[in-house]
């Protein structure tokens, strides 16, 4: 190894995040190197010294007692089931309460459908096709599904980035990814809505149209009907910012 | 069937984390309202969604990704940072400088450039990185946190953490270095060098020695 090779790495190997075969041939170098142990020794004072220059600050005794105030005046993690937002569905809700006393079985609080999306969004799974044009992609997806579908339009500069075909119960759906200008990822499952229901903990209804919504920790998701095809658009934006994202490809 | 947390589930498992979460949000948008808004809507999403952790996995690491996460849907947007950083990123002949001389001990960090600047400078440094750079430095070097752990903070590969925690403590280094010549601690006379500017990157010694050629 040489010296603009270690150079390269001093910072991870000062982390004590070089493992391996390339610690040992760092730790190998750096005997015979002083020059290099002096990079070493110099980033880990710096580490140190920036560190000490910069304590933790006091966290101020009023901005806690509101914490604490505010976190005793709510319920913890309050269940997110779907009826809840919907009294109409009640009856619906009485009667599974029935079914799972009979059957000692739990539903989970999502429709699979959300879940499903969810799922996909954090594994990140390969793409079917590749590329930034939206169109082709589109186009890829032609006579592999049974409805016709344009990749939606969004604003704020976000450009596509690949399809996958995936199943929503027994149908085939496309799923798209894209990528907005600020980093963040957006994925659209486009479905064939016929039989899928729209559950999710929040109805907002925005220029005329219905937009279920859910606020997760990590990731949001919208839901909603567009020209006779189902979403489920899932990305690491705020419930707030998605809807946005998602009202501005109605119609486009 | 997974138990329903309590609330004192939660005060035992995260509010412990209250002080490390505030002093990053301090550090992430520069104001204090700015970070008793953001702690207070991380921890109250964090108490809502509760459920969702894994008892037993890392908390503090669940809730800084959550605050990343409410940090970069809020503030990141507003921010409209100038990136000007080759002029003031640093090398390794003025972090030598700067930190008094590659064959010191650790006991002439107290007289070297570092040690005569004051807290301030390095907090007024640190604000004016860019926050992506930002904040890997304060998840690495003020929270710990491993490469792995800060790339499911950032939601980001682990290859962007370094290039990330690589420049931002290349800039920090640059900065702190242009505020010593400012106070006249030290003279502008070190050209910056180029032998530290290389991306994090095993990959060519790799090559080399998959085919043989390096030691």
């Amino acid at each position: 190894m040489i010296c603009a090779e270690v150079d390269t790495c001093v910072q991870t190997y000062v982390d004590g995040e070089l493992a391996g075969v390339d610690r040992e041939v760092v730790e190998r170098h750096l005997v015979g190197c002083p020059a290099c142990a002096g990079r070493v020794r110099l980033e880990a004072r710096f580490k140190a010294a920036v560190r000490a220059h910069l304590p933790r600050p006091e966290v101020p005794l009023a901005f806690r007692l509101r914490i604490e105030k505010s976190l005793a005046t709510q319920p913890i993690a309050p269940l997110r089931w779907p009826w809840l937002s919907y009294p109409r569905l009640v009856p619906a809700a009485a009667a599974l309460v029935l079914l799972v006393g009979i059957t000692g079985t739990v539903r989970e609080s999502q429709s699979g459908l959300l879940q499903q999306a969810q799922r996909s969004y954090r594994a990140e799974m390969p793409m079917d096709i590749t590329g930034s044009d939206c169109g082709s992609i589109a186009s890829w997806f032609r006579g592999r599904l049974d409805f016709s579908m344009h990749a939606p339009a969004l604003g704020g500069g976000a450009t596509c980035q690949g399809g996958r075909l995936v199943n929503v119960g027994e149908r085939p759906a496309a799923y798209l990814i894209y990528r907005m200008q600020t980093g963040h990822r957006v994925a659209f499952l486009v479905f064939d809505p016929r039989d899928q229901s729209f559950e999710a903990p929040e109805r907002r209804v925005v220029n005329g149209r219905e937009i279920y919504v859910e606020a997760g920790p990590g990731i949001s998701t919208a839901t909603y009907r567009d020209r006779g095809l189902g979403y489920v658009v899932t990305s690491d934006i705020d419930e707030d910012a998605l809807t946005r994202l998602v009202t501005t490809s109605f119609g486009r | 069937m997974k138990r329903r947390p309590l609330q004192s589930d939660f005060e035992r498992e995260a509010l412990p984390h209250l002080g490390a979460l505030y002093a990053a949000a301090l550090r992430m948008t520069r104001n204090e309202k700015d970070a008793e808004d953001l702690v207070q809507d991380a921890l109250l999403r964090a108490y809502r969604f509760f459920d969702t952790f894994q008892a037993g996995t890392n908390c503090k690491a669940w809730l800084f990704r959550i605050l990343t996460n409410v940090f970069c849907n809020r503030y990141r947007e507003r921010e409209r940072e100038q990136v000007v950083l080759s002029e003031a990123e640093s090398s390794p002949a003025n972090l030598e400088q700067f930190l008094g001389g590659t064959g010191a001990d650790a006991r002439d960090t107290e007289t070297a450039l570092l040690g005569q600047m004051v807290s301030a400078d390095v907090e007024k440094a640190l604000a004016a990185v860019p926050s992506d750079f930002r904040m890997a430095v304060i998840l690495a070097d003020l929270e710990d946190f491993s490469y792995k752990e800060i790339a499911e903070i950032m939601d980001c590969p682990a290859g962007t953490v370094m290039s990330r925690l690589f420049r931002g403590r290349k800039i920090l280094q640059g900065l702190l270095r242009d505020y010593a010549v400012e106070q006249g601690i030290i003279t502008p006379e070190t050209p910056p060098g180029t032998a530290g500017d290389a991306p994090v990157d095993l990959a060519a010694y790799r090559r080399r020695r998959d085919r043989g050629e390096a030691s």
